[in-house]
């Protein structure tokens, strides 16, 4: 079985790095997007499809939500689920707005975010 | 009706009346006779000399109860009572006809049954042609009723005076037809301040102000009275101690059974209590109202400001707390991710040469932190007027060579590279930490807002100012932003930034504002913005210590 993809999108760079590592320990390979534009470039771009995405809410020139309704226009993308990580309040009402699988209130422990993806990601 | 005569012949029936006038003396006689003793609500009947009934009528029976046996040829002195009978009344009443020709007198008379009545009495002596006493008539009347009916008319009058005299609270009184006073009550001294015995009298024109006594309407309020049979009036009155008071007055005429005129009563109400109460509410429901609207206005202006601070607060604080946890998420993960590694046994991220980053990385975050909570420190003691400057001498050009030297990394990183102009040295007399606050807060927001593009900070002197020019080549600032972006929580989306409070130009503004200087943007196209700020090379604020 080939490694699993998980695309973590978040504007914050040591964040971004620090899940990044927590996942490659974990087995997973990881693709990394700084806003919800450079994420869609990735995905239309890529070959193979991450199993999950982990999204960021507030991220600028393209925040978490306008990326997931672009991301539910596109067919070939539109059914990987999202696990959404925020520091915002409300996060079950921004949970089902959004149609995620997952929400992890920052900051999340490792223990957490390991398995949210192992739920969601297998 | 069987009334015996002592020598006559009744009539026998059948027998016509006849008119008298040329008739014989019998006839005639018979006549008078049957007159009298059909008369059946007057006692009439004689007395002999010595004062014994001789004769009886239908009425003396029905008002004393005997019949013509029982008295006829008794003295009348039965007929009276006791204590009469004991000072020898009758007798007197006899010699007093006999001497004046007639007696009269009202008194108690005694019944058959031992009930008195009260009577009307008439004794006459009667004479013959020569002028001897033959004997007296007497004529009863019962009077027990009409009695018994003025002495209840008199009580019920006396009750009723009683009743006007006492009311205190309404001026009741009579006038004669011309006017004077004629009664006076309780209400009437009160309200008007004279006591009976004073104004009995005198013209009721007295309580009237002059201007109506001249014009004279006292008189004029008669003549309506009759005519519309009565008149109300509410105006000023005078009483006796010269005060004026307002007054509701009812004139009635009070005309007698012939329809003339007996006088007037008048009523006079006080109405200054009631006007000046009814004033007074209406005055205190005025100002309440005033007062009311007014609060109302204070507390709806109030209100909007305290929901308006709320709102900005719980915006902060809910900014604030989502700004604090990215850095803490940050080196939390940081932290997690190296304790999860030592757990597994693994320490090749520990080798001395990485340890120098390890540091680096957490303090990144620290200072991050730091700075965040002293600008909400910032804040809030610029709202709570705690902000205070450190003045003291120093170079301006030494500041921001400072500044910028030490931010050329952090701008390198995103790809901006720092121009910098500036003159060997400027003196001024400035808050170094603050200035360099300024400065370091402006470099920021260049790089974040257009990064790749150069900056260029330029600083000279222009008379007795210092200005300091920061331009970047981002997206511009439209006019209508240009203001808002120094208040408070503002941050510009288009700039494209979304991190940080959106404090840092307020907090800027305060600062160049304290030292007495101005601070500007100017971005005419979009092709980028340039901040402007002016800077006294002599503070006008408070000298520090140095």
């Amino acid at each position: 079985m080939s490694q699993k993809i998980i695309l973590i999108v978040e504007d914050e760079k040591d964040i971004r790095k620090n899940l990044k590592k927590i996942l490659e320990m974990e087995g997973y390979l990881v693709e990394q997007a700084e806003n919800g534009k450079e994420a869609l470039a990735i995905l239309h771009s890529s070959t193979s499809l991450p199993a999950m995405i982990i999204l960021d809410l507030m991220m600028p020139v393209m925040d978490g939500f306008e990326f997931r309704d672009q991301q539910e226009k596109i067919p070939k993308i539109a059914t990987i689920p999202i696990a959404i990580m925020t520091a915002d309040d409300h996060i079950d009402e921004k949970k089902m707005r959004i149609r995620a699988a997952a929400a992890m209130k920052k900051p999340a422990s490792i223990q957490t975010i390991l398995d949210t993806v192992k739920r969601i990601a297998g | 009706m069987n009334t015996p005569r002592s020598n006559e012949s009744p009539p026998h029936d059948g027998q016509q009346l006849q008119p008298t006038a040329g008739k014989s003396v019998v006839q005639n006689e018979r006549i008078f006779r049957l007159l009298v003793d059909a008369v059946d609500e007057y006692a009439i009947f004689a007395l002999d000399a010595e004062g014994n009934i001789l004769t009886w009528n239908q009425g003396a029976h029905r008002l004393k109860g005997y019949s013509a046996e029982e008295v006829i040829g008794t003295h009348f002195s039965r007929f009276y009572t006791k204590v009469d009978i004991d000072r020898r009344h009758p007798q007197h009443e006899l010699e007093i006809a006999i001497e004046k020709g007639k007696y009269e007198e009202e008194g108690w008379r005694v019944r058959k049954d031992g009930t008195t009545f009260w009577a009307n009495v008439v004794i006459t002596a009667l004479r013959d042609e020569t002028g001897k006493l033959q004997g007296f008539g007497k004529v009863t009347r019962d009077l027990t009723a009409r009695r018994n009916a003025e002495l209840r008319l008199r009580e019920s009058e006396e009750r009723f005076r009683l009743m006007v005299e006492s009311v205190q609270d309404y001026a009741i009184f009579m006038l004669d037809p011309k006017g004077h006073i004629t009664t006076w009550n309780l209400g009437a001294e009160r309200n008007k301040g004279y006591s009976a015995s004073e104004i009995i009298g005198k013209h009721f024109s007295i309580f009237y102000p002059e201007k109506d006594q001249i014009a004279e309407k006292p008189k004029w309020e008669l003549e309506e009275a009759i005519k519309n049979g009565r008149f109300e009036d509410e105006g000023f009155r005078v009483r006796k101690d010269g005060e004026t008071f307002w007054a509701n007055v009812i004139i009635t005429p009070v005309f007698t059974k012939n329809r003339d005129l007996l006088g007037f009563a008048k009523v006079t109400r006080n109405l200054t209590e009631r006007k000046l109460a009814e004033e007074a509410l209406r005055e205190a429901n005025a100002d309440l109202e005033k007062k009311v609207d007014l609060r109302t206005k204070e507390l709806s202006a109030s209100k909007a400001r305290a929901e308006a601070a709320v709102k900005s607060r719980d915006e902060f604080f809910s900014m604030a707390s989502h700004e604090l946890k990215t850095p803490l998420s940050a080196l939390m993960m940081q932290s997690q991710l190296r304790e999860f590694k030592i757990s597994r046994g693994d320490f090749s991220d520990f080798k001395h040469d990485q340890l120098a980053e390890l540091c680096a990385d957490d303090m990144r975050q620290i200072q991050r932190l730091v700075d965040l909570i002293d600008r909400m420190l910032d804040v809030s003691r610029l709202s709570i007027g705690q902000f205070e400057l450190d003045v003291e001498i120093a170079d301006l050009a030494e500041i921001v060579k400072d500044v910028v030297r030490r931010l050329t990394p952090t701008l390198g990183a995103s790809g901006n590279q720092i121009l910098l102009s500036a003159p060997e040295s400027l003196v001024a007399q400035l808050d170094r930490l603050r200035i360099e606050q300024v400065v370091s807060n402006l470099l920021t927001n260049a790089g974040k807002y257009a990064p790749g593009k150069p900056v260029s900070v330029s600083v000279q002197a222009e008379g007795q100012m210092a200005k300091i020019f920061i331009r970047d080549q981002g997206g511009g600032i439209s006019k209508d932003k240009q203001e808002i972006i120094f208040e408070p929580f503002e941050r510009l989306k288009e700039r494209g930034g979304v991190g940080g409070l959106g404090l840092g130009l307020y907090i800027t503004k305060k600062i160049v504002a304290a030292h007495g200087g101005s601070i500007r943007v100017e971005s005419s196209d979009q092709s980028g913005s340039t901040f402007v700020v002016e800077l006294p090379l002599a503070s006008k604020k408070v000298v520090g210590n140095s």
